[in-house]
């Protein structure tokens, strides 16, 4: 491999291990709608940071570390205090200390500028392009220092989590149950926010400080879309994040651009993707369900309507339906539910069956409604005829049950059996 | 006009336009505050670099007004994809403000880092509204901006009941047939306007903190609405002014954190010597009542006695 | 103006959906002034889901809702609204006497500040339920009690015809629960129509004129010794409907229920 080759590999490299860390944190983050708060860690770690520098740390070395962590707890009991002391809101105290925070950290960045090489800008946004330079020796290799503390974290990280794995998610998913069970809520949310602080930290050359907010908290949302169990949403959210990395640095050397940057817009890409085609809950799964919903309730309303025809007899007067009852005529020709027959549309065997099942839910709703419900006579019909596409068979057993074995409705029509 | 004497007036015009933007950001910052919805400007002014960027790319003016245009439509659209996010899908409402949050200043520093590393004239400029930097604003531009700053306060106070109203009991305000969504919505652009205004003073990370340090340090020293309106005014006032004159004296420092520390120090201030709510005022309270338990001197409270 | 001997509150088949759940069925229901009506049934089974309805303030799924036989939107300046307790901030930096002025913002219209006449209209309301001399306290500051007769004094100064009241009771002490009853006793006599989405079975029954009783549909509703009897309380607050629950479910999925 040719060194240029290798040190992308290693950029990338560097860019995905530190995502992966936060796109697990993240998860737990963002299960327990603590979002903005690791928004205002990564911001609040800089102070702490630059502190640890100024006493002689190195850049993600040990001392560092400690002091983001020391920093994000800080910035928690802070926002804690404030509310118990002086009536703040969360969301009000959150503001007022992650921007101060920050703006000191600042502040000691410019006025030390002489003693510490971190230019604010990428204090905002990382420089991922100048990670591959800055290399350790790991068993006789160079190994970018950036990967080597991403690496050591997402470890710590993944052992401490794995570890309490169970405590939390159920502190995420139930924080007042877990506190009853007897769960340690406190060790369990001081542990995630020191991890929230040591993968912002990690981060920060790759991406700096407003950018880690996105490689904390989308991958997660994004997986939320899709899946469901927490196990998943974790496998799901870091596979996310890595693909993001890759995608996103290799974006930047494309277009020229900051890697952070385009690593945050396909990070918004992904969510923006889930959000339209994520089955379920997707745009488009919703939209494709209500279209088959109307389709169903358009063939049932057809069959009804040919049922109630011929049970009213010839010379009666037909009531027309709606047009997407009409529509829905051939497609239910060609599934054999109806045939034309000298000009008429008539039921099959099948499709009798199945209109009566449509015509007795409707009719065994009225006699529950008028059990059940104080409605008038005349009002029962357009709730039966929303319901009537609703009702299963196990359910109209048992009301068939509850109003008794009667063989007519409320208006004296009779209800037609169980196919 | 000699430039010498020309000088001071450009000072003096850009630091009025600084004091008032910040009092009109504490101002319509309290609804925010009174509304438990603090945060959301913070999505709106991360969006605004990414419309500083374009405007930029797409008329190829520097002016203020071009550039300050873009970053509204930016904050609009910001706060609209937080309503689409709301509305389409399952995300709660904290995450969906961090992923437009982090997504938005992401695509901003993506066009910024762009437009540096083609060497585009003309493109370092727009670093500056990362951290705020009034140094570089004409009396034109910062009369502008003082004009809409004093426009918003207008409004606030004109829609003053509507907006307390709406804030404090959406339900009762909704029966009595007022329009509650649509002056929800005028708020937040009201603050969006605000977080804009605020770009070149206090850069776009850290605008926020104008729209919500004063208000809540404001609260700390009243119980009425319209006191705590004018008191935020001042204190943003005040912060903005100090933190601009502190940023001067260190040349590479940028106004956006001194203005921020400028305001928190007025809150500690707030926090600690404020009457009733402050810490000070509440310990030596409960010391009282402590002491006149002890002594057997402490009555029940007359007017709870009915209930 | 209103159609001449229409009644003061009608629902029509009024459904209504959260997300896509259905919560409360086909609710058929007239109410007429004067009198004091109460919404009566278990907790969590659509009371102040009607009360919502009937103002505005959640969508219809299906049905209709008439006040004085107009829309709401025609009518809203005779309608007042006590909503629950617990949606309110209590920190929030008003005075007693600024919220029972916000009972007169709607009459005010737009821009429009509070004047001599509004100030008087909310003095007499604090007069009507005791509290004129807490005017000035910050509403943090007041019993469960106070708390509730402040926003009483509030939809007293809408000065409206028909009011709709949440839980006015709950969390309340005896005494504060009898005044309030003597406020809303008083409005009857005057001719209003009084709506109270109500908790206690007991005094519901010494209370109201009539009551409605509802479990996610309307179970009775009519005159107060008709409709509670032991069979109708029977079939509101014993058995939980499993089938509207399922039904509700399969709504929301657009198929069918098992």
């Amino acid at each position: 491999m040719d060194e240029f080759t290798g040190m992308h590999a290693w950029a990338i490299a560097s860019a995905a291990i530190v995502s992966a860390g936060c796109a697990l944190v993240g998860a737990l983050l963002v299960v327990r709608r603590m979002s903005l708060l690791g928004d205002a860690i990564s911001h609040a770690v800089l102070p702490g940071i630059v502190l640890a520098v100024l006493a002689g740390g190195r850049p993600g070395g040990p001392l560092v570390l400690g002091g983001a962590v020391a920093a994000a707890l800080a910035t928690v009991l802070l926002v804690q205090a404030l509310r118990r002391e002086g009536g703040l809101t969360e969301d009000a105290g959150t503001g007022v200390v992650f921007t101060t925070l920050f703006a000191f950290g600042v502040v000691l960045v410019t006025a030390a500028a002489s003693r510490i090489d971190l230019d604010p800008s990428c204090i905002l946004y990382g420089v991922l392009e100048l990670v591959p330079f800055d290399t350790v020796a790991v068993w006789g290799r160079e190994v970018p220092r950036a990967f080597v503390t991403g690496a050591v974290v997402l470890a710590v990280v993944a052992c401490g989590l794995a570890a309490t794995w169970k405590e939390q998610v159920f502190t995420a998913f139930d924080f007042e149950g877990a506190r009853a069970a007897g769960v340690p809520v406190a060790a369990v949310t001081t542990g995630l926010l020191a991890a929230t602080a040591l993968v912002t930290v990690a981060s920060f050359e790759a991406a700096g400080a407003i950018l880690v907010v996105a490689m904390l908290v989308v991958p997660a949302a994004t997986a939320e879309l899709l899946v469901r169990r927490m196990g998943m949403l974790v496998f799901v959210a870091m596979v996310l994040g890595v693909a993001a990395a890759g995608l996103g640095y290799l974006a930047a050397w494309r277009f020229d651009t900051s890697a952070a940057g385009m690593i945050a817009v396909v990070l918004g890409v992904q969510y923006a993707v889930a959000a339209i085609v994520a089955p379920d809950d997707g745009l488009l799964a919703r939209l494709a369900s209500r279209a088959a919903l109307a389709w169903r309730v358009g063939c049932e309303d057809a069959l009804a309507l040919l049922w109630r025809i011929e049970e009213a007899g010839p010379g009666a007067p037909r009531p027309a339906g709606s047009w997407l009852a009409r529509a829905t005529l051939p497609w239910l020709a060609v599934r054999g539910r109806v045939v034309l027959d000298a000009g008429r549309w008539r039921l099959t065997p099948r499709g009798q069956a199945e209109a009566e099942t449509v015509v007795r839910s409707h009719r065994l709703w009225e006699s529950w409604l008028g059990r059940h419900v104080d409605l008038p006579l005349d009002h029962l019909h357009p709730p039966a005829e929303w319901i009537e596409h609703h009702l299963g068979a196990d359910v109209r057993r048992r009301i068939e049950a509850e109003v008794g074995p009667r063989e007519s409705d409320p208006h004296g029509r009779s209800i037609p059996p169980e196919p | 006009m000699s430039p010498a004497a020309a000088l001071p007036y450009n000072t003096l015009v850009v630091a009025a336009a600084v004091a008032a933007v910040g009092f009109a950001a504490g101002v319509v910052g309290c609804f925010g505050v009174l509304r438990r919805r603090a945060l959301v400007g913070d999505a709106a002014s991360h969006a605004t670099l990414a419309g500083v960027v374009s405007a930029f790319l797409l008329t190829g003016r520097r002016d203020l007004p071009t550039l300050l245009a873009g970053a509204f439509v930016a904050a609009l659209a910001g706060l609209a994809a937080l309503v689409a996010i709301r509305r389409f899908t399952r995300t709660r409402d904290d995450a969906a403000t961090a992923i437009v949050l982090g997504v938005s200043f992401g695509l901003g520093i993506a066009l910024l880092s762009g437009l540096s590393a083609r060497g585009v004239a003309g493109a370092g400029g727009l670093e500056q509204f990362l951290m705020g930097h009034t140094a570089a604003l004409t009396s034109a531009d910062a009369i502008a901006l003082a004009g809409v700053s004093a426009a918003a306060v207008l409004v606030v106070w004109l829609a003053l009941k509507e907006a307390t109203l709406v804030a404090f009991d959406p339900a009762f305000a909704a029966a009595c047939g007022w329009p509650v969504p649509l002056l929800d919505y005028a708020l937040v652009a009201l603050v969006a306007v605000m977080v804009v205004v605020g770009l070149p003073a206090a850069g776009a990370v850290l605008v926020t903190a104008l729209v919500v340090i004063p208000p809540v340090a404001a609260r700390q020293w009243t119980d009425r609405v319209a006191p705590m309106l004018l008191l935020a005014g001042t204190l943003g006032l005040v912060a903005a002014l100090g933190g601009v004159a502190a940023s001067a004296l260190v040349p590479r420092l940028p106004t956006g954190p001194t203005i921020v520390l400028a305001a928190a120090a007025l809150f500690a201030v707030s926090f600690f010597f404020a009457p009733e709510r402050g810490w000070l005022a509440r310990r030596r309270m409960l010391r009282d009542v402590a002491r006149r338990i002890a002594a057997g001197t402490l009555t029940p409270d007359e007017d709870h006695a009915d209930g | 103006m209103s159609a001449v001997g229409a009644p003061a509150l009608e629902l029509h088949d009024v459904t209504v959906a959260y997300g896509r759940r259905p919560v409360l069925w086909n609710v058929d229901l007239t109410v007429t002034a004067p009198g004091l009506f109460g919404i009566i049934g278990p907790n969590g089974a659509g009371k102040s889901t009607l009360l919502k309805a009937a103002l505005g303030l959640v969508p219809l799924a299906g049905g209709s809702v008439r006040l004085f036989g107009r829309p709401l939107a025609a009518v809203r300046e005779r309608i007042g609204y006590v909503p629950q307790r617990e949606t309110v901030d209590w920190d929030f930096p008003v005075s007693v006497m600024d919220v029972v002025l916000m009972g007169t913002y709607a009459r005010l219209g737009w821009f429009r500040r509070p004047g001599v006449a509004e100030r008087e209209t909310a003095r007499a309301a604090l007069e009507r339920v005791g509290l004129a001399d807490l005017a000035g306290r910050q509403i943090g500051r007041l019993s469960g009690g106070q708390q509730q007769r402040v926003f009483l004094a509030r939809a007293l100064a809408q000065a409206a015809d028909l009011y709709f009241l949440d839980e006015p009771m709950a969390g309340v002490d005896v005494r504060s629960q009898e005044r309030i009853f003597g406020v809303l006793d008083d409005l009857r006599r005057q001719g209003r129509l009084v709506i109270v989405v109500h908790h206690d079975l007991r005094t519901a029954a010494d209370w109201f004129d009539g009551v409605a009783l509802v479990d996610m549909r309307l179970v009775a509703a009519g005159p107060t010794a008709t409709v509670l009897t032991p069979e109708n309380l029977r079939r509101t607050y014993a058995g939980h409907l499993d089938v509207l629950d399922e039904l509700g479910r399969a709504v929301q999925r657009g198929g069918r229920t098992s």
